[in-house]
């Protein structure tokens, strides 16, 4: 494995974390048609929080892979709530929402931290980058949260969006399930001898695109004619992504078609 | 809000016990994981983290269902009508699981972990098969998963219930969503926290990693849930509109 060039997790991080929060912020800019730019962000966040995934299911959890991207979504959940609604016990400045998706990434890790010290320390799991993948997770979950609603809902206020528009009607459980598999999946997918990670993040893009296609539909419900406009930027995204995908994946099985035959013994 | 009010500390505290109600309820569900669904070890054969949240978040509907039309319920009105709707839904997987391990793989039940089932007193290692631990649902792993599963359930209906006594003053019809859905959260979390524990399989009450793990993985939800009510609470106050 060492010939293959890596993208470094901080690297990855910085992606998922400025890419997200990016998107998530010029989310409300020109309402509705900036929506799309949530899901955009969301798809960075899964990017980063699917290699997390990769670098702490690798040790083997004994539960599978499926089971942290289920609780990287519970605690994502948690500290997305959490976030976006403290903003109005800590300040009655309006302006005070712009801190909500910041705060909602800070709760997210303390949470992800306190999680992971106790299953490295208490449960002793024995994954020594446990507390930090933890970490990662639950901070990608949260924002994949945010990132996914406010494609839906068209900002990132939540007592005035998020409830009417994404929890009262449902969109939530949707962006909770899917957006799970969307970090779960590819690392699920992909694991064994020979897993590459450049082949995981093309299918992390992938799934975070289809996800963005899915929520899409949801925004026809909710925000009207720019839900389509997701819908098709998703399922392009999709194309793209599974087609890099593809390739990688008959590039890399290149070199296992290529041994030939078993060479015929002598009888 | 005042966070250290009584009354909020014991709504603080009974959010822990609803997590903790969890966490112990996966103890007690028989899951076998990936070899289970070989009919190579006893349990049902998914992982631990499907049976407890889908039994849970069964016994959460049924019991939102129930404060849904009795809004004057009492807490134990709502925990008993959830443990109802996880125990079902346990008991009903358990019973189609069993029928395929029986008439579809036939596999006699049998646990690898004890010698008598503790409950029929018959004895089981005579029909393990070589080279597995165990197979099928025996009489113990079921009465263990249904158990489990209502202590679930109950803790779901807990959280739900100390939940909506916040959010519904504050957004009434809006509530029964955002309660639903952090409940959730905190299901998933306290599911899979001790699924880490278990290591992904185990058999119920009489297996002999019950004893061993329970208590570190009880104490661990038990503090994240406390967490999660700090947490509950506190966005109680930012739905001022």
């Amino acid at each position: 494995m060492s010939d293959i060039k890596e993208i470094s997790p901080a690297q990855l991080m910085l992606f998922g974390i400025i890419g997200g929060l990016v998107g998530i912020y010029l989310t409300p800019i020109f309402p509705p048609y900036t929506s799309i730019l949530g899901a955009i962000g969301a798809i960075c966040a899964v990017i980063w929080g699917a290699e997390a995934v990769r670098r702490v299911a690798k040790y083997g959890l004994g539960t599978g892979v499926p089971s942290i991207g289920q609780i990287a979504m519970g605690m994502g959940i948690i500290a997305a709530m959490f976030g976006l609604a403290i903003v109005k016990v800590l300040t009655k400045d309006p302006r005070g929402i712009y801190a909500g998706p910041i705060l909602a990434l800070i709760t997210a890790s303390i949470i992800g931290f306190i999680i992971g010290w106790f299953a490295q320390n208490v449960i002793k799991m024995k994954i020594p980058v446990m507390i930090r993948c933890m970490t990662e997770i639950a901070a990608s979950g949260a924002l994949i949260i945010i990132g996914f609603s406010a494609a839906v809902a068209g900002n990132y206020d939540f007592v005035g969006s998020f409830i009417p528009l994404v929890f009262d009607n449902g969109v939530i459980l949707a962006v909770f399930w899917v957006g799970a598999v969307a970090m779960l999946h590819p690392f699920n997918a992909c694991l064994g001898p020979d897993e590459k990670q450049k082949r995981l993040l093309y299918l992390a893009g992938s799934t975070g695109a289809i996800t963005m296609a899915l929520m899409g539909i949801a925004a026809i419900m909710t925000l009207g004619k720019m839900g389509a406009v997701t819908l098709l930027v998703g399922i392009i995204l999709w194309l793209i992504f599974y087609k890099k995908f593809w390739d990688e994946v008959y590039n890399d099985a290149a070199s296992v078609l290529g041994t030939g035959l078993i060479p015929k013994t002598e009888a | 809000m005042v966070l250290l009010a009584t009354t909020t500390i014991i709504d603080i505290l009974l959010i822990g016990l609803s997590g903790t109600l969890i966490c112990l309820a996966v103890h007690f569900i028989p899951v076998g994981g990936a070899p289970a669904a070989m009919a190579q070890a006893t349990g049902i054969g998914t992982g631990t983290v499907e049976l407890a949240a889908g039994s849970g978040l069964v016994g959460l509907i049924t019991s939102s269902y129930m404060y849904a039309y009795e809004p004057s319920a009492d807490v134990y009105l709502v925990m008993a009508a959830g443990a109802m709707g996880a125990a079902i839904m346990l008991a009903s997987t358990m019973l189609a699981g069993g029928l395929i391990y029986a008439y579809g793989v036939a596999v006699p039940f049998a646990s690898a972990q004890v010698k008598k089932d503790p409950i029929t007193g018959e004895r089981q290692d005579t029909y393990v098969s070589k080279g597995t631990q165990g197979q099928g649902i025996p009489t113990i792993c079921f009465v263990s998963g249904v158990v489990g599963s209502a202590l679930g359930g109950a803790g779901g209906g807990l959280i739900y219930f100390v939940l909506m006594g916040y959010y519904s003053p504050l957004i009434t019809t809006h509530a029964a969503a955002v309660a639903g859905v952090f409940t959730m959260g905190v299901f998933y979390v306290n599911s899979v926290i001790p699924s880490y524990g278990v290591g992904g399989t185990i058999e119920g009450v009489h297996d002999p990693k019950f004893k061993r793990v329970v208590p570190k993985d009880v104490f661990t939800s038990a503090v994240v849930s406390m967490l999660c009510g700090i947490v509950a609470i506190l966005i109680a106050g930012g739905m001022t509109a």
